[in-house]
């Protein structure tokens, strides 16, 4: 019985600290200084835009990320419609172009979807600062 | 029993009596405890990449008290000293071997690889920053595949080009 107001001392303790870290670290990043991520970065510009309207949701995104590499360009059209634009070619390996399009999120402005394509086969993505 | 150990609990015996632990007590020793679980200097954790290509010397190892620079699908660059760039906004890291392992959220499906380098920077990097610097540069550029593992792929002159001169 001694223990129990000490359990509960902890209990409160933990909740009560566990709530001001988190508000901290959320003051911290809105407010720009220190960032537990990446630093602000501003993403690349489009070099051709295709379809301004265009917003990935969530379900497109996962459905997306059931896809294998090596998927043809073609399916990924089906599952993402057209992009928002085209980023500039890479020439990374050779043999081969690297043609990457971005896709803003309709759950997060901060950030697009690029997908990376080679020889009208897909390669990957990544989220990445808009 | 509570978790801190008996040498709390004995005391809580005459303190609970006398003079009742209040919540801020516990607040306290618990910011304490968290306090030891704030990263210091340790370094950061290694990359363990899974190759697609199941070659037996790789760079690190060892073959009769020499190291291994690079192997198959390295390319080997003479720095003389001089410094090598992040070709794209990024982020380096090391992987288990101690080379450096560069990722780009603008370039999905590939990542670089470069041994060799001293006391390389690490972290987020923009486009044109020093990564570090050496004698020779082994550079390798890695692919994702299917499977999840990755293969070293013949990079191009302008990949090079990027990674060897400042924009």
């Amino acid at each position: 019985m001694e223990n129990l107001p000490l359990a509960n001392v902890m209990t409160k303790g933990l909740a009560i600290a566990s709530s001001t870290l988190m508000a901290g670290v959320i003051f911290l990043e809105l407010n720009g200084v220190p960032s537990f991520g990446f630093w602000k970065r501003t993403g690349e510009p489009c070099q051709e835009m295709v379809q301004a309207k265009t917003l990935i949701s969530k379900q497109q995104l996962a459905q997306l990320l059931t896809l294998p590499v090596g998927t043809p360009q073609a399916k990924i059209r089906e599952v993402l419609n057209q992009p928002y634009c085209k980023l500039a070619n890479l020439q990374i390996r050779t043999g081969a172009t690297a043609v990457r399009e971005a896709y803003p999120l309709d759950f997060d402005s901060q950030n697009w979807l690029i997908v990376l394509s080679e020889g009208d086969q897909y390669a990957g993505y990544r989220i990445s600062p808009r | 029993m509570p978790v801190i150990g008996s040498v709390h609990v004995n005391r809580s015996g005459p303190v609970s009596r006398n003079a009742p632990i209040t919540w801020q007590v516990g607040l306290t020793v618990l910011l304490l405890l968290m306090g030891g679980c704030i990263p210091t200097a340790q370094p950061p954790p290694t990359l363990n990449l899974k190759l697609y290509q199941q070659w037996e010397l790789q760079p690190g190892d060892q073959i009769s008290g020499r190291t291994i620079l690079g192997g198959l699908g390295d390319i080997s660059v003479d720095l003389n000293g001089g410094p090598v760039f992040a070709p794209f906004d990024g982020k380096t890291e090391l992987d288990q071997r101690r080379c450096v392992i560069f990722s780009s959220l603008q370039v999905p499906a590939y990542l670089f690889r470069l041994c060799g380098l001293s006391s390389p920077r690490l972290g987020d990097l923009r486009q044109g920053e020093a990564i570090g610097t050496g004698q020779i540069l082994q550079f390798a550029t890695l692919r994702q595949q299917s499977n999840g593992t990755w293969a070293i792929v013949e990079p191009t002159k302008s990949i090079l080009e990027r990674t060897l001169k400042q924009p």
